[in-house]
């Protein structure tokens, strides 16, 4: 808490004088929500399309209409989250494990 | 629909006066705790009724999507109409709690 | 630590409601006018008068000009005119070159001479392509849903006394009111505006998250295509040729097949060949999902019925049915409206929130009564992305009524006047907010918009009276409905133009919450 707080201080501080590595913060996790959220989306899509158990193209429609409910909760996270790394790692280990998971019943099985 | 609307307006209106900050406002009488729950119980109660009114008269893609409608329409008068004019507010409740029977009826009806 | 995210979500709905706020605005108001784009349409071209026809009647004389005019086209495509939509539309995808449409009068069966517009169908492409290249506006809009999707959690997260201030509208209170009337508008209309965001991107959902098609159906993308819509697979046309069998009959096939419901767009491909088919699909006024894989596929030579497709799988009938929702097809007049106004709430929303970002930061430059250069910059975007468009937006139908009815390119100037404005109401807001104020850039653009939209109706009956009694006398209210909210908007537009009136300083103490007004 006590370093999420100091850096919600680094960024917003209510002088209005916000410093460099605040606003890079900032930049940071805006892109971790933009790249790292869409690519953990367009993963959760891709293992719903494998893995529900319907017709392709079924799944395929379920799967990407679904996934926009997970876009939500990643971009909360990017800025909800303790720095800006937390909010790249919260995104692209996840992403790695639906790889994953989707690369070895792909492949594997 | 007019049944479902009728009884969403007045759902609305009961949960409205179940809150104290409102109740003095459209009444002009002090606020009492067993009247909210009353109040409250109510309008819950219409609102689900409404619901019913609306799943009983059509097919269901077309009631949720009506239904959805009227629960908007009508909260949107009801705090419109209350935040000018109060007491019609009040008024327009208890002319559909009467109303209500009535639209029952002709819905029965038809 | 829940204050602390609480505190987060209110720092990330007013960035993100910033950032895209004007974008947004443009896109709900251009959207919410594409409820009515028919009727738009209708009174853009005044001269295309509906008639009372049978469908058989329509589609033959569409199948006799299309066999005339496109007999070697590759696919033909008919809509029969409609409660809303007075014309019969052809079109057609050439054998080379690129796809041509027509409205044909329905009931002379010739090219309908009407004067070029693109009507109600201008606002409804702004709205989801940007008037950018096809790609781009569409990617561009899709971004403006996720920001706004995140904008509506966030500000919800945000809302701490949500339920306790449901029905809390407190006016005549200054920011406390924009704030209460902010929430109002967010709150009591929240299952539309969840549905028409979250919906915006299923509907662009093969292009903005395809890789799940890519891995289910590898280089074959079309496959994914041809299992959801079988009766829309194209063949190529066979060389034998065999003349094509009369489309009319087959309507009461689908009369048949789907009780109770029209038949929307007829499609023919490879007319004229022996391979030649129809395809028809359900009017969108007849229920609510989207379904364009429910067909009736005809031999087109023999007339008979060669395939029935049911688009009834639950997982498409969510998409479906989000997708429906959005377009609002299936909606009569009165639910029709109630979309309008649920959209007009929507932007609202947004101008509301752009609003109440500045005003709380103006006040604390309230004591200098310099603001600094970003907050000018905001007040200048605000005013030419709110105030700005409602000009443009009556410039349109302006244009359209003014600009002489028969010249080539005419429609393009029409969507040329539109954006001039527009461009003419970003300097103006400029000027007026860097050489002198706010409040001024506010009340010059709302006054004149007020003077267009309610002289609308004049200018109407002044250049296109003829249009307007007629369509009186036959009983349709399309274009007096038009003028009339033409009418209202202007009226409210005044009372906004009003509310700025003076040099504000009376105006400002007033909107100072008690507590500031104490301090000083």
């Amino acid at each position: 808490m006590s370093a999420h707080a100091s850096e919600k201080r680094q960024k917003k501080p209510r002088s209005g004088a916000i410093s460099v590595r605040g606003r890079l913060a900032v930049a940071s996790r805006v892109l971790a929500a933009l790249i790292g959220g869409y690519l953990l989306t367009a993963l959760t899509s891709i293992c719903l399309a494998q893995f529900l158990p319907l017709v392709r193209a079924e799944a395929v429609v379920l799967a990407m209409t679904l996934s926009f409910l997970v876009y939500l909760p990643a971009v909360l996270w990017c800025f909800a989250c303790g720095t800006a790394w937390r909010a790249w790692f919260g995104l692209l280990l996840p992403s790695a494990v639906l790889a994953a998971l989707y690369a070895s019943a792909r492949w594997l099985l | 629909m007019p049944l479902a609307t009728l009884l969403c307006y007045v759902g609305f209106s009961a949960l409205c006066l179940s809150m104290n900050r409102h109740y003095e406002d459209l009444t002009g009488r002090s606020f009492s705790g067993s009247r909210a729950k009353a109040l409250r119980l109510l309008g819950w109660a219409a609102l689900l009724a409404s619901l019913w009114v609306a799943l009983a008269s059509q097919t269901l893609g077309q009631a949720l999507v009506q239904w959805s409608a009227a629960l908007m329409g009508s909260a949107v008068v009801l705090v419109f109409v209350m935040s000018y004019w109060p007491r019609l507010a009040l008024s327009l409740a208890g002319v559909g709690v009467l109303l209500c029977p009535v639209f029952a009826f002709l819905q029965l009806l038809a | 630590m829940k204050e602390g995210f609480r505190q987060v979500m209110a720092w990330l709905h007013t960035w993100a409601g910033l950032t895209f706020g004007w974008l947004l605005f443009a896109i709900f108001l251009t959207g919410t006018l594409s409820y009515f784009k028919n009727e738009i349409t209708q009174w853009t071209q005044p001269e295309i008068v509906p008639h009372e026809i049978s469908a058989a009647d329509g589609v033959n004389r569409a199948q006799q000009w299309l066999g005339e005019n496109a007999p070697d086209a590759k696919r033909w495509f008919i809509r029969l005119p409609d409660e809303r939509s007075p014309e019969l539309g052809v079109s057609w995808t050439p054998a080379k070159g690129r796809f041509e449409e027509r409205s044909l009068d329905s009931l002379t069966g010739i090219p309908v001479q009407a004067r070029e517009s693109m009507g109600g169908e201008f606002f409804y492409r702004f709205h989801f392509q940007l008037q950018m290249p096809y790609r781009w506006g569409r990617w561009l809009a899709s971004l403006a849903a996720m920001v706004m999707f995140v904008a509506l959690i966030s500000g919800i997260i945000t809302h701490k006394k949500i339920f306790k201030e449901f029905f809390t509208f407190r006016p005549r209170k200054g920011q406390r009111t924009w704030l209460d009337g902010h929430n109002a508008v967010a709150v009591l209309v929240l299952p539309f505006h969840l549905m028409i965001t979250y919906s915006s991107l299923v509907i662009f959902m093969t292009m903005i998250m395809p890789l799940s098609i890519l891995t289910t159906y590898g280089k074959n993308t079309q496959g994914f295509f041809d299992d959801l819509f079988p009766a829309f697979k194209t063949e190529p046309a066979l060389a034998d040729r065999a003349p094509l069998a009369s489309i009319a009959p087959m309507f009461e096939v689908a009369a048949e097949k789907w009780p109770g419901s029209r038949v929307g767009l007829i499609t023919v491909n490879n007319p004229g060949s022996a391979n030649a088919s129809v395809t028809m699909t359900r009017h969108g006024a007849d229920h609510i999902p989207h379904e364009p894989g429910t067909a009736l596929v005809f031999d087109g030579v023999s007339a008979e019925l060669k395939s029935e497709s049911n688009m009834g799988a639950a997982s498409l009938m969510l998409a479906g049915g989000l997708y429906g929702l959005h377009m609002g097809h299936f909606a009569g007049p009165l639910l029709r409206w109630l979309y309008f106004l649920a959209g007009i709430g929507g932007t609202a929303m947004i101008g509301t929130g752009l609003v109440i970002w500045l005003g709380k930061r103006r006040l604390k430059h309230a004591k200098s009564g310099v603001l600094p250069f970003e907050l000018r910059l905001v007040e200048m975007l605000n005013v030419a992305s709110m105030s700005g468009l409602m000009l443009a937006v009556v410039s349109f139908f302006w244009a359209n009524r003014l600009l002489p009815v028969s010249f080539t390119g005419r429609s393009d100037w029409e969507v040329k006047t539109f954006f001039c404005v527009w461009g003419v109401a970003l300097l103006h807001a400029f000027a007026r907010v860097f050489l002198r104020d706010g409040r001024s850039a506010w009340r010059e653009q709302l006054t004149l918009a007020a003077l267009l939209y309610c002289a609308l109706p004049i200018l109407d009956m002044a250049t296109a009276g003829g249009y307007l009694l007629a369509s009186l006398k036959q009983g349709n209210l399309t274009l007096m409905a038009l003028d009339m909210t033409a009418l209202a908007t202007g009226i409210f537009l005044a009372w906004g133009a009003f509310r700025f009136r003076g040099d504000g300083k009376i105006v400002l103490a007033s909107k100072l919450t008690p507590a500031v007004q104490e301090a000083r």
